[in-house]
């Protein structure tokens, strides 16, 4: 890192240099909209299919409307999706150099990740702004209009936390096939949780694994940032997975960028 | 050793690699583990069990998801060149075809039996002998063929790109969870059953879980046979002709 050390002093200020590789993010996605569509539309209609399918019979079960668990899930679930899909640029970008050549720029070392990391946060709040739309047009209602702002900053907190591992994974020379099971342990999670279904409904020896994943409690502070109920366990509990996968992945995440650049 | 068993090994070993293959029995695997524990005890399907109902939209949910690697697979060789230097061997022109379609049949075998293999451990049973068993696989089969043969003439036809292979995500969600095979009819909102009990997914899934039971309605049973023949025939007829004037 010494040697990084004039390159910081004389290059672009950071935030400038996090923002124009953001940019080239969301550039490359408006040419190739595939992680858009998977990140933003894909939740989009999953939402209102899923909703559509049980909405009748989970009234007639429960009483309770299947809305206010869903749109957090397909919020949640469109962020992590289009993370995974966002990075599966990473090897090829590795391989073909470029990201070495980002690195002989006279930037920030570590804009390269916190463009990125900017880049995830952004699509994910403007898709959480488009499916909480659609939760409001099928009759999602918020209890107090106030909740809304932190109703959309849950997903972004959390994707911005799942892409450090992504972005981890991706960066590492084998990790194609981690990135398989990566992809399938995400979508395990975010539907396995009391959002989709009732916990009741699930077996009971899933309960305890069910009730402490991670996306369990940030399901529960959105549904009751939502519905107006208590939300303090369930946020202390996010906010310790996030700050925990964080603390782990974040540093490795940079660790790896200057790997594979050869610094 | 023929031609044609040569491009069907290139095929299965390329499918290792690239995963397809253990796609074939993860995805209906996963999907049906997920929408039992999801919806088991959500929807009521009478006097059946969810594992016993909902098992032949998991088979058809991944060969419509097959279809999609299947295009891709029919675009790489195109873009690749591979294609045109097949042409130049000394093999019937349709072998590659063949061979491609071959495989696809295959994976669909896998997906039942993958999907047959989870649904034994939730209950799932073949309740009517061995005959409607084999009709099950045949119809299965036969529905794995009709989107095979037209996601091959697409994939040859239309330069691809991973955004349309996301965005045929969509129509295949909407017919898949739209469908009396997730659950009957009565327990969707009143607007949109008609979409739901008329919709290809519906009938075909109707017709798999009746061969499960042993009890087969007629008219049920010729609507699927005239999806999956007219599927066979209309993208059969595209596929040999894109093959035959593809560049």
């Amino acid at each position: 890192m010494t040697a990084a050390s004039p390159a910081r002093a004389d290059g672009a200020p950071f935030v400038a240099a996090s923002l124009a590789l953001a940019g080239r993010q969301f550039t490359r996605w408006r040419r190739h909209p595939a992680v858009p569509i998977q990140g933003i539309l894909f939740p989009t209609f999953l939402l209102v299919t899923y909703h559509l399918l049980v909405s009748k019979s989970m009234m007639e079960l429960t009483g309770a409307n299947s809305l206010y668990g869903l749109v957090p899930v397909c919020a949640v679930a469109g962020g992590m999706f289009g993370a995974l899909g966002a990075a599966l640029t990473i090897p090829q970008e590795r391989d073909c150099g470029l990201l070495a050549r980002f690195w002989t720029l006279p930037v920030h070392r570590a804009s390269a990740l916190t463009g990125r990391l900017i880049a995830e946060a952004t699509r994910t709040f403007l898709g959480s702004v488009l499916i909480t739309l659609v939760g409001v047009a099928f009759g999602l209602r918020f209890q107090s209009w106030t909740a809304v702002v932190p109703f959309l900053l849950v997903p972004v907190l959390v994707v911005v936390v799942f892409a450090t591992i992504v972005i981890s994974v991706a960066l590492h020379s084998g990790g194609a096939t981690m990135f398989t099971w990566l992809g399938m342990g995400s979508v395990a999670l975010v539907f396995g949780n009391a959002g989709v279904a009732p916990l009741e409904l699930f077996p009971a020896w899933m309960r305890t694994l069910v009730h402490y994943q991670p996306m369990s409690p940030t399901i529960d502070v959105m549904k009751q940032l939502s519905l107006g109920g208590p939300y303090l366990g369930s946020l202390i509990a996010m906010v310790a997975w996030a700050v925990a996968v964080a603390a782990i992945f974040g540093p490795l995440a940079v660790h790896r960028y200057r790997g594979v650049t050869g610094a | 050793m023929t031609g044609l068993t040569a491009l069907v090994e290139r095929v299965i070993l390329g499918t290792i690699r690239d995963r397809d293959l253990l796609l074939a029995i993860l995805v209906p695997v996963g999907t049906y583990v997920g929408f039992n524990f999801a919806l088991q005890h959500l929807i009521d399907t009478g006097g059946m069990s969810y594992a016993q109902y909902v098992l032949p939209a998991v088979i058809v949910q991944a060969i419509l998801l097959g279809a999609l690697t299947t295009a891709d697979r029919a675009n790489r060789d195109q873009s690749t060149g591979f294609g045109v230097r097949l042409q130049t061997l000394p093999i019937p022109a349709a072998a590659p075809l063949i061979a491609r379609m071959t495989y696809c049949l295959l994976r669909g075998l896998i997906v039942v039996v993958a999907a047959a293999a989870a649904g034994f451990v939730f209950g799932f049973r073949m309740n009517a002998g061995i005959g409607y068993a084999l009709a099950f696989v045949v119809l299965a089969l036969a529905l794995t063929l009709g989107l095979s043969l037209g996601a091959d003439a697409m994939g040859t036809r239309i330069k691809q790109s991973d955004a349309s292979s996301q965005l045929l995500l969509i129509p295949q969600l909407l017919l898949v969870l739209l469908s009396s095979g997730m659950a009957p009819v009565e327990s969707f909102p009143g607007w949109v059953q008609g979409f739901v009990r008329y919709q290809p997914v519906s009938q075909v899934t109707e017709t798999l879980r009746a061969f499960t039971e042993g009890h087969v309605a007629l008219g049920n049973l010729s609507i699927s046979l005239l999806w999956c023949i007219g599927l066979i025939a209309a993208f059969g007829y595209l596929a040999v002709r894109v093959q035959r004037h593809a560049r």
